[in-house]
């Protein structure tokens, strides 16, 4: 709770409704809504792509055509029409800036209501920041000091353009495009994303940072994330996702791939908070996101999410644990209120020998939503000598909502130690009697309870995003108590 | 086109029912199968269950015919015994206390209806042959043991029901023996409807012995009423695929379930136990407890499911599934779920998958006691917890008879 007062705990229950819902008033340069190898072309063509781009686009659309959208999840939503979206749109001025100063005073003000204005970032967090409006990177920061230490952190069509050989070497070698439907789609309509770099034996000296944001009406997101370590390096990296208020659903389909190689460590944490619809269930966000991790021998991969928002979320973040000694750890609270409804977890698949997984994992329901974990531990053959261990707690705000565990456990070797635990409740009477008893209001002691609850994912956090997160989470459950 | 092709295929050995009982099924039955394939892996209730085996056996339908004495399958010795072999029902004249009735499933008046959770529940309602219904009145005790000896010999298929109502007030325990002789491959899947009333106590013992060439299917549903109490106890010694679907439905308040369970494997078994306990009804508890050891290339399954609907506030549920890997080329595959609605609830459910503590192991053998004394004590000390719920001794002694036999071991209780 540091930094963080009563005061402000009570101003911001006051602006409980969706806070980030503004749109901001830029012209944008958007292609025509549907999808056919045309605009593929088109969206290849504004962006200046080399042919193997091209083809891998046109490769992965025709690859999504014969693919089905997965219905095993324990979400139900309205398919989106993916005819009726447009597959590219961003801000009109396209020249890069050469300065913070000559960045579009509109744009800063959007940064600024989203609480991660530049200005501030760059002075007091020293944290780089690269934005990601409607599917292009606007704004990097702290560009030269990386440079400096040979860490490349630009955004991902920067990176086709000057680091074609290393995005060709490891675009897709995570997440394939044949992994699943919208991994598919991704590869062939990606318009941006991010691209870090950080070269041998290098530990990054500050957090990198982008943000995603949905700006214009009928528009997806599908942007891409690529995150290479080298041996023996060190990064952290933090992705914040907001949307306005729209009454229709607006999809996100992004792709995150991270490969730690030997000895290389990855943290990445994300704070999604898209506009989750009202209170009625209209509107928000489909947040289907595939992330997955590849560890190298002795390679370590951290996954921390505090997932507040999108009216329907689906989403695995992923370690694959190929080398051996290598670690993959997932920290999660996933928060759903009023018709929300979110179906993710982790999948940890053990191929080195004495790889170790954590997986933690935080659910709180309230309103009328469901919040399901599913989550997977595999222990392949080869795999001597593994260690898991899960825990996935749930909690319950209301008798109208539900929460859900599906973990598979799937172990082939006899030396692995595989625990899993899961517990389901609501707050305890005698907890809330307790902090009541002692002057504590029950708003009060009810956020008390659930931070509480959230602490070891929370703690996973930098800094600043744990006071974020924790802000978030008191807005996204107030008044939500039964 | 082709999977149905397997389907047809295999049901088209399977003559049609002859119980009356089910003809009001038969509908639903044949209405699911149209709209069904047979199960591959990519169905998730068979994820881990390749049944390719089982479609590609042949069963010439020729059986045993003349057993001279199925009689010794028999576990309980002083038990009131009913045999079914190869779908015959065979009922001995024995001296039936007051209040209850065994008679062969032909002969009941009305079953009661049975989800179709998959094709071979279905085809259960279409093609069973026989099968043994159980009735104690309301407010008796049976103090004698039933025993329900299922017996399956050369290579017969086909599809059993049986019927168990235990009336208001009532109480009585079940054995269900599953064995084979003179086999060659096997196809059996049985059906049991157990209905608890009101108050009343119900246990039952599955033990599980079939030969390794058998396909071992059985299915329970069981609906419970208030103030109940359940309890199966699912011991599995052998066989060669098989399956447990054990679906309850807690219909009364302050009932009370207990399932436990215990798999013993070794060659080339495939065990897999599905369970439900769904709660309908407020002020329920459930325990599960599963634990199971794997030798050689056997692979074990597990899958449970907690069910809370949204009326049913109160429900402590518990779940639990440990599983010891002793051989490179076993495996487990372990999915222990919550599906919750209901706020007001206490509901867990823990999986552990290891091998034994190699300290522990130390520890016996520094006592001079050797590895494999040492490895048996520490095995059978895992599954004590389990073997403790066993409420009939002579079942308890056949359990660890079997396990010597299959696995060289020299225990005693």
């Amino acid at each position: 709770m540091a930094g963080y007062t009563e005061n402000e705990l009570a101003k911001d229950l006051e602006n409980q409704e969706y806070k980030f819902g503004f749109v901001t008033d830029i012209e944008a340069d958007t292609v025509p809504i549907g999808l056919n190898e045309g605009i593929i072309r088109l969206i290849s063509t504004k962006k200046n792509e080399p042919d193997w781009l091209l083809e891998y686009r046109l490769k992965a659309f025709a690859i999504w055509k014969e693919m089905t959208e997965p219905e095993w999840a324990h979400v139900h939503y309205q398919k989106p029409d993916f005819q009726a979206i447009a597959y590219y749109s961003a801000p009109k001025q396209t020249k890069k800036y050469e300065s913070w100063d000559d960045v579009d005073p509109e744009m800063k003000e959007t940064m600024k209501k989203l609480g991660i204005s530049m200005e501030e970032q760059q002075r007091l967090t020293g944290v780089a920041v690269d934005f990601v409006m409607d599917s292009v990177s606007v704004a990097t920061s702290f560009k030269e000091k990386l440079g400096e230490l040979g860490v490349i952190f630009c955004s991902f069509s920067d990176a086709v353009q000057n680091h074609p050989d290393l995005v060709k070497k490891y675009m897709g070698s995570v997440v394939p495009m044949t992994d699943n439907f919208y991994a598919a789609l991704n590869a062939a309509v990606f318009t941006d994303g991010s691209f870090c770099y950080i070269p041998k034996g290098v530990r990054c000296p500050m957090e990198l940072s982008t943000y995603f944001r949905i700006n214009a009406g009928g528009t997806g997101q599908f942007e891409r994330t690529l995150v290479v370590a080298d041996e023996g390096s060190y990064v952290s990296y933090l992705e914040g996702c907001t949307a306005p208020q729209r009454d229709e659903n607006q999809l996100h389909a992004a792709v995150v791939e991270l490969i730690a190689m030997d000895h290389a460590e990855i943290k990445y944490s994300t704070v999604q908070n898209w506009y989750p619809g009202d209170k009625e269930g209209k509107g928000g966000i489909f947040n289907f996101v595939t992330k997955r991790g590849m560890c190298e021998s002795h390679a370590k991969i951290s996954w921390t999410q505090v997932e507040t928002g999108s009216a329907v979320t689906w989403k695995y973040p992923s370690c694959i644990l190929k080398g051996d000694y290598s670690i993959g750890e997932f920290y999660s609270v996933a928060v759903t209120n009023n018709y929300q409804q979110a179906d993710t977890g982790t999948k940890m698949i053990h191929l080195g020998k004495h790889t170790k997984s954590t997986i933690i994992s935080k659910g709180i329901s309230a309103g009328k939503s469901q919040n399901s974990y599913r989550g997977l531990v595999q222990i392949n053959k080869a795999a001597h000598h593994a260690r898991n261990f899960s825990q996935c707690d749930s909690l319950l705000m209301t008798d109208e909502c539900g929460a859900h565990t599906f973990p598979y456990i799937e172990c082939k070797n006899p030396t692995a130690k595989i625990e899993h635990e899961a517990t389901t409740s609501k707050i305890g009477e005698d907890q809330l009697f307790y902090c009541m008893q002692r002057g504590i209001s029950e708003e009060k002691a009810i956020s008390l309870i659930v931070n509480g609850y959230c602490k070891e994912v929370l703690n996973q956090l930098p800094m600043e995003f744990a006071v974020e997160a924790q802000k978030l989470l008191a807005i996204s459950l107030e008044g939500s108590v039964g | 086109m082709e999977k149905l092709n397997i389907l047809s295929q295999f049901t088209s050995r399977f003559p049609s029912t002859e119980i009356d009982g089910l003809s009001s099924m038969a509908n639903s039955a044949r209405v699911f199968l149209s709209g069904n394939d047979f199960p591959t892996t990519r169905v998730e209730r068979f994820k881990y269950t390749r049944l390719t085996k089982l479609s590609n056996a042949q069963f010439d339908g020729s059986a045993v015919t003349s057993i001279s004495d199925f009689r010794k399958h028999q576990i309980c010795p002083d038990a009131l015994a009913i045999f079914v072999v190869n779908g015959h029902v065979y009922l001995p004249e024995i001296k039936v206390p007051n209040g209850l009735i065994i008679e062969d499933i032909s002969s009941a008046k009305s079953l009661p209806s049975s989800s179709m959770k998959d094709v071979f529940a279905a085809m259960n309602v279409l093609h069973a042959q026989s099968g043994v219904s159980v009735h104690v009145a309301k407010n008796t005790v049976i103090d004698s043991v039933i025993e329900i000896v299922h017996v399956c010999t050369g290579s017969y298929a086909g599809f059993t029901r049986n019927q168990i109502f235990i009336g208001e007030n009532a109480q009585a325990k079940v054995v269900m023996t599953y064995v084979s002789e003179q086999t060659k491959a096997c196809f059996s899947h049985v059906h049991t409807s157990i209905e608890v009333g009101k108050r009343a106590h119900f246990n039952m013992e599955k033990v599980q012995m079939e030969s390794s060439d058998l396909f071992s299917f059985s299915d329970e549903e069981v609906w419970q009423g208030a103030d109940s109490v359940f309890q199966i106890n699912t011991l599995t010694l052998d066989g060669n695929l098989v399956r447990n679907d054990l679906h309850i439905q807690v219909q009364g308040e302050h009932a009370e379930t207990h399932l436990n369970g215990m798999y013993m494997l070794n060659g080339q078994q495939h065990v897999a136990n599905y369970t439900t306990v769904d709660h309908q009804v407020a002020n329920c508890e459930s325990n599960e407890l599963y634990k199971g050891i794997m030798d050689d290339k056997s692979i074990a399954v597990f899958n449970g499911k907690v069910f809370v609907r949204q009326d049913a506030q109160k429900t402590n549920a518990f779940q639990s599934n440990a599983n010891v890997l002793i051989s490179d080329d076993a495996g487990v595959n372990s999915k222990p779920e919550l599906e919750i609605y209901a706020d007001d609830v206490k509901c867990s459910h823990g999986s552990t998958t290891g091998q034994l503590d190699d300290e522990a192991l130390f520890y016996l053998r520094a006592r001079g006691i050797s590895e494999r004394g040492a490895t048996q004590l520490l095995l059978t000390a895992f599954m004590s917890d389990v073997l403790d719920k066993i409420t009939v001794p002579s079942v308890k002694e056949k359990v660890f008879e079997v396990i010597n036999k299959r696995f060289n071991w020299e225990l005693t209780l």
